[in-house]
């Protein structure tokens, strides 16, 4: 006969007791964890046969000011219809502007820029790319924005941890690469461009091709937040590539602002 | 008049052709107009992401007022001639400014004048034209 360990027995014990009484017993149980995805960085996941990329973007890149300040901003004329709630921000900005003031500066106040508008001001992007991934470091705050290329899929929603530069898949098609990024944070702090508000629902594909011998990247991007706009929202920025500047380490650091006094004027509207 | 409008003008010019690497909104400044600050360095901190220089500057009044003026990055003031010890407290010097439009004593920088006469400027932001090597 085979003889149960002790703790065994209290278990079966403690089963029957709650059987007697009628009640379903129910066990602590191992949460369900899912499995956690190869590292972009794993030599075995590097190491995984695909197909050459058709470009490598890896370098520094400063976006190419030449058409003028609308030509990197968004720009009023092509801002979609606005749902009513961004609308309100879309006016009290044009308002503050007429008023010679500046509307809801987060970024002013240490908030990150997040994507879209770091990939749509003058601050240079170091860019690395390797089979599995792309980092791209801006140099506004350093600002890490991940592009992965192995294949996975976007994080369950669940899951995911919402942040300001989201969560960029990348996949070849042709001479490009389409970027998916979603799952961005919800926080009211984060911004399309000019008062216009960002929202969880904001979703970003962007189509990157490598033009002008190697020296230009086209990024064409369409834009879709059904909680602010309606339809797609489009434009395309070019960055040149700079090979005469290095990334730098930029903070936003507690005394920053107090020596910026522009920061904390009278000029903002909150 | 004619003076005026092209000062105007080539201020535009600037202000679309070199955009300062700023952390903030640069809508804060008034660029159609300039403040020249005479006074004596308070600060000078060379960093990240903007440079600044505190200037105590006498008014009208005779009382010392402390002025902030926000520069681009060291990355870019070095292409233009600049180094962390260019200017240091107790120096006298001219500084030219946008003002911010409250009439706050804060401004962006334009042009800073030594006291031996030489001038430095911000590089213009110019990185990543197409000719650029």
């Amino acid at each position: 006969m085979t003889r149960l360990p002790i703790h065994r027995l209290a278990t079966v014990a403690t089963a029957l007791v709650g059987l007697a009484a009628g009640r379903s017993v129910v066990y602590a149980q191992e949460p369900a964890i899912p499995p956690a995805p190869m590292s972009a960085l794993a030599p075995a996941n590097l190491a995984k046969p695909r197909p050459a990329a058709p470009f490598n973007l890896t370098g520094n890149w400063f976006i190419d000011n030449s058409p003028g300040i609308q030509g990197w901003l968004f720009g009023p004329a092509t801002i979609p219809k606005l749902k009513p709630e961004a609308q309100k921000h879309r006016d009290a900005y044009v308002k503050a502007i007429a008023d010679g003031k500046v509307y809801r500066d987060d970024i002013g106040q240490c908030w990150p820029a997040g994507v879209p508008i770091i990939m749509t001001r003058v601050w240079p992007i170091a860019m690395i790319q390797l089979p599995t991934v792309i980092y791209m470091v801006s140099e506004f705050m350093n600002s890490l924005r991940v592009v992965y290329l192995d294949g996975r899929p976007h994080t369950d929603p669940d899951l995911v941890v919402r942040t300001f530069n989201g969560e960029s898949i990348g996949r070849w098609e042709g001479d490009a690469l389409v970027v998916d990024t979603r799952n961005f944070t919800d926080d009211p702090h984060h911004w399309v461009d000019q008062g216009v508000p960002a929202s969880g629902e904001l979703r970003i594909v962007e189509r990157i091709r490598l033009i002008n011998g190697g020296r230009t990247l086209e990024i064409n991007m369409t834009l879709t937040d059904p909680k602010n706009w309606e339809g797609e929202w489009t434009g395309t920025r070019r960055w040149n590539r700079v090979d005469d500047i290095d990334i730098e380490e930029v903070e936003c650091l507690p005394d920053l602002n107090e020596h910026l006094q522009s920061t904390s004027s009278k000029v903002h509207v909150r | 008049m004619r003076k005026v409008l092209f000062g105007c003008v080539w201020a535009l010019v600037l202000a679309f052709a070199a955009p300062v690497l700023a952390h903030h909104s640069p809508a804060a400044f008034d660029r159609t107009r300039e403040v020249t600050l005479v006074g004596t360095v308070k600060e000078f901190r060379w960093q990240n992401p903007h440079t600044w220089i505190e200037v105590h500057v006498p008014d009208a009044k005779g009382n010392v007022v402390l002025w902030g003026v926000e520069l681009t990055s060291p990355t870019y003031l070095i292409r233009a001639g600049w180094k962390s010890n260019t200017i240091k407290p107790g120096d006298k010097v001219t500084v030219v400014v946008n003002p911010v439009r409250t009439g706050e004593p804060a401004g962006i920088f334009r042009k800073l004048i030594l006291a031996d006469g030489r001038e430095l400027t911000e590089r213009p932001a110019r990185l990543g034209t197409p000719d650029s090597k």
